[in-house]
């Protein structure tokens, strides 16, 4: 199991929302300028003459990744029809009033095209991920500016606030409430759009940028709050070895229902790219058919390594042991060692030592890598070794005994041999925590009716 | 045997959905239509357990393929307005229901001769525990073994000996009475069965428990079986009370059904419902103000889980908590609030028809259910489910609210 950098606690969260939800509100003179999405549904728009044409419907943007993505039209209801009104046909866009440049009006029906959302229909009340704060939101309102000659979507309301005040009578309902407002750049929308166009076209396929900063306990986070689809999109924007760290983070009920719904190749690949140990927590959890089904999607050789660990009993030291061992033959160099260890620098977190193992495979010593560090490159690893002895456990051991073992040793791992006395896993002290405390933070007296 | 197992391990969200509305209100309700008509009830049992079917198993349906629970698509798919009208109506009639259980609870255990002022509280602190403490999956376990107390109804049925003749007679032929007790007492049945909290619930414990599309074969027979169960054990208790005290008179409440029950049937069919009294109190006692929770945290956008931690989900848990508090309070003060509270049913008859319409148009939804939308013949059968029981909630409302001028 990997260590990972310890996560922002909430209080730092906290700031760091804070500290952006100012950012927007640096002066007023922004609110101002600010025009509500969600409240200028079914104001009036008029020609130049002042003559009312139509209702607005909803607001057409263009999505390529940009940060504030800019307004291309207007969704207007003309008669029994849903006219699409180009934005450079609209002369005055506010809070007050809509108007067009031109007096007539080219009725082209509204249709959907690739990269555009309807920004009522698709984004206000559904979920988005906030990358800043790490969390998922429900959009209540959304806030677009004039930027730069041209109008673009510069921020999300999340305020239970503007919840009500669209509730309230229409001149409520248009006015800007941006007491807590999310900057846009830093959201990961999804394409929620399918609801009116054909289904795939709205897939927005530009993750935010900043959704590779985050790290994999927060992304975990984040999985386990969104609803399905937006889950299961989120997780296609992520690169597989990110993803795998995610999922090892994350709960065992959600990580069970997240490999459910994958398809099962997708859920196969993942669960392939997990490490070993955690891989086969969450088969643990599956139910027995699901968990061949996934082992069968896999590599051949992937899958037999994991059926290997499953046949140990889960609370036994087999049931806890990583196998990604460092394995070398007592005549091999220190500078040849570091090498492979170098190629092994995947499993970093894994690899506190290397296991020194003779001809037919059976363990002769486990070497430090603070020894191997300070030894010069040309020694044979077995003269760099010195004492203490290995301290072992047989897979089946239980975990008591396995923490006898650390406390005799003080080390921070401890080797698993089998009869033979070969060495099939390693249990690390974090991983012995973790097998300890199952359900951190919550209560355990209901355990007896599981 | 092994089939059993497997069975008892898809059962969940279906089951304690279905059998939390055999509440304390719903088991006055069925006996006061077994005391008053005898079986003549029966067939309008037979015809509400096939609606409870069908709308069950779209809330299912809806949560599986979605992952979401009804508020959150109310939200996304229809308007705030709709949503935040549902959530408040809601709001206001699952705190009634709570106080109710909560006095059923109390009334239940006072038959055994414990104090409400220790059962109440202790049953109060027993609901926060499981919910607070426990995971979904614990949860879920607790509600489960509370759905098999039902059980004793049918010994009841058994017990009371009734003429099972006549019981199949009036099961499959349609009876009817020439009164307006006999109208009142069908609608009610409708009522009682089919409220609101439960499509919330189900849906939104099915989304939460992470059950999907490729569950959903399972999920289905857990959402049908609840249905059966919970008809089946409606109908135990009509029929027992029919046998025992049939043609006697109204019940006003499930305690009363008890004490009833005792110079005809014996001391063991009391002992029977007030068991099953308490059972079914505590499991709604739970269940209504989950679906709560669930509602206005769905509503609101904030995040809501049973599994999670109070600090994690605090508005989820903390309504969860407050509702709980508030309903056993009330349950517990010398002043009779309890008929005050259980007017709120009548905001029930606002939202049916609402939540059964928009369950009906989600599960038609293809960018909602996917290729689960329903079928032709599913299409007709649950538009005249959605139809006649929303009818029959509105018909409640206008009734109750006439008769508080006295036009009735």
């Amino acid at each position: 199991m990997a260590r990972r950098p310890p996560l922002p606690t909430p209080s730092a969260l906290k700031r760091r929302r804070e500290h952006r939800s100012q950012r927007l509100l640096a002066n007023r003179t922004v609110a101002d300028a600010l025009v509500s999405a969600a409240g200028l549904v079914g104001r009036p728009v008029r020609d130049r003459s002042g003559a009312e044409v139509g209702r607005l419907l909803d607001l057409v943007v263009r999505w390529r990744g940009e940060p504030y993505p800019p307004v291309t039209g207007l969704v207007v209801r003309v008669g029994r029809r849903r006219a699409f009104v180009p934005i450079d046909h609209v002369e005055e866009f506010s809070t007050e009033r809509v108007t067009l440049s031109s007096t007539r009006l080219d009725l082209r029906d509204f249709e959907r095209r690739a990269g555009e959302v309807v920004l009522n229909g698709d984004v206000v009340d559904h979920q988005l991920v906030d990358v800043d704060g790490v969390r998922v939101v429900r959009a209540a309102d959304l806030y677009l500016a004039r930027v730069g000659g041209e109008y673009r979507l510069v921020g999300v309301d999340v305020g239970f606030q503007t919840l009500l005040r669209r509730l309230g009578p229409p001149r409520w309902r248009r006015r800007p409430t941006p007491d807590r407002v999310i900057d846009w750049s830093a959201i990961q929308p999804f394409g929620t759009g399918a609801g009116t166009g054909p289904p795939g076209l709205m897939r927005l396929h530009t993750p935010n940028q900043a959704l590779r900063r985050l790290r994999p306990g927060e992304l975990a986070d984040l999985l386990e709050e969104l609803g399905r689809d937006e889950r299961q999109e989120l997780l296609a924007q992520l690169e597989k070895e990110t993803a795998a760290d995610a999922l090892e983070e994350m709960e065992p009920d959600h990580l069970g229902a997240l490999l459910r719904e994958s398809n099962t190749e997708h859920a196969a690949s993942l669960l392939a790219e997990m490490e070993p140990d955690e891989a086969v927590d969450a088969l643990r959890d599956l139910e027995a058919d699901e968990a061949a089904e996934l082992l069968a999607a896999m590599p051949a050789a992937k899958a037999d390594r994991l059926r290997a660990l499953l046949l140990y009993r889960e609370g036994s030291a087999g049931g806890v042991m990583t196998t990604n061992l460092v394995l070398v033959r007592p005549d091999q160099t220190v500078g040849q060692v570091r090498r492979i260890l170098r190629s092994q620098a995947e499993h970093q977190a894994d690899v506190d030592a290397v296991i020194i193992v003779d001809e037919t495979g059976r363990l002769v010593h486990d070497i430090g890598l603070f020894e191997l560090l300070v030894a010069s490159k040309d020694d044979h690893v077995i003269d760099v070794a010195g004492p203490p002895e290995p301290v072992t456990v047989s897979p089946d051991a239980s975990l008591d005994e396995v923490v006898e073992r650390f406390i005799d040793s003080r080390g921070s791992s401890v080797l698993v041999i089998d009869d033979d006395e070969r060495p099939v896993g390693r249990i690390l002290a974090d991983d012995l925590v973790d097998a300890l405390v199952p359900d951190r933070g919550k209560v355990r007296f209901l355990r007896l009716l599981g | 045997m092994v089939r059993a197992i497997a069975i008892m391990a898809i059962l969940g969200p279906g089951v304690i959905a279905a059998s939390a509305g055999n509440d304390a209100g719903g088991i006055a309700t069925y006996a006061s239509a077994g005391s008053l008509f005898g079986y003549k009830t029966l067939f309008i049992c037979v015809i509400v357990t096939a609606a409870l079917v069908a709308v069950q198993e779209m809330a299912a349906r809806v949560g599986a393929y979605s992952g979401e629970g009804l508020m959150s698509l109310v939200r996304e798919q229809f308007s705030l307005r709709i949503g935040a009208f549902a959530v408040v109506c809601l709001l206001i009639a699952n705190l009634g229901l709570v106080v109710a259980e909560f006095a059923g609870i109390g009334a239940a255990l006072e038959i055994f001769g414990v104090s409400r002022y220790i059962s109440v509280p202790m049953a109060a602190v027993g609901i926060l525990a499981v919910v607070l403490f426990g995971t979904y999956r614990y949860a879920e376990r607790v509600f489960l073994a509370l759905s098999l107390v039902f059980l004793v109804y049918p010994v009841a049925m058994v017990l009371a000996q009734p003429d099972w003749a006549e019981v199949a007679k009036n099961a499959v032929w349609p009876h009817f009475v020439a009164s307006q007790d006999f109208l009142l007492i069908a609608i009610a049945l409708v009522g009682t069965t089919i409220t609101p909290y439960m499509q919330l619930y189900q849906a939104a414990a099915v989304a939460d428990r992470g059950i999907g599309p490729d569950e959903y074969r399972e999920e289905r027979i857990d959402a049908v079986f609840g249905a059966l169960f919970a008809g089946f054990i409606f109908m135990s208790i009509l029929i027992a009370t029919a046998a025992a005290i049939g043609g006697s008179g109204p019940l006003t409440s499930a305690a009363e059904a008890a004490k009833a029950l005792e110079p005809v049937a014996g001391a063991g069919a009391e002992t029977l419902f007030a068991i099953g009294l308490l059972g079914a109190s505590c499991l709604a006692a739970a269940v209504v103000p989950l679906s709560t929770a669930y509602g206005l945290a769905e509503a609101v956008g904030a995040e809501r889980s049973v599994s999670r931690r109070l600090r994690e989900a605090p508005l989820f848990l903390g309504l969860f908590t407050a509702q709980v508090v508030i309903g056993a309070g009330v349950a517990l003060i010398p002043v009779n609030l309890i008929d005050l509270l259980l007017t709120t049913q009548i905001l029930n008859g606002f939202i049916t028809p609402v939540i059964l319409f928009l369950l009906y148009i989600l599960t038609n939804r293809p960018s909602v259910v996917g290729d689960a939308v329903s079928g032709p013949k599913m299409k007709v059968f649950t538009l005249i489910c959605v139809f006649a029981v929303s009818m029959l909630a509105i018909v409640v409302l206008v009734t109750t609210v006439l008769g508080w001028f006295g036009l009735t």
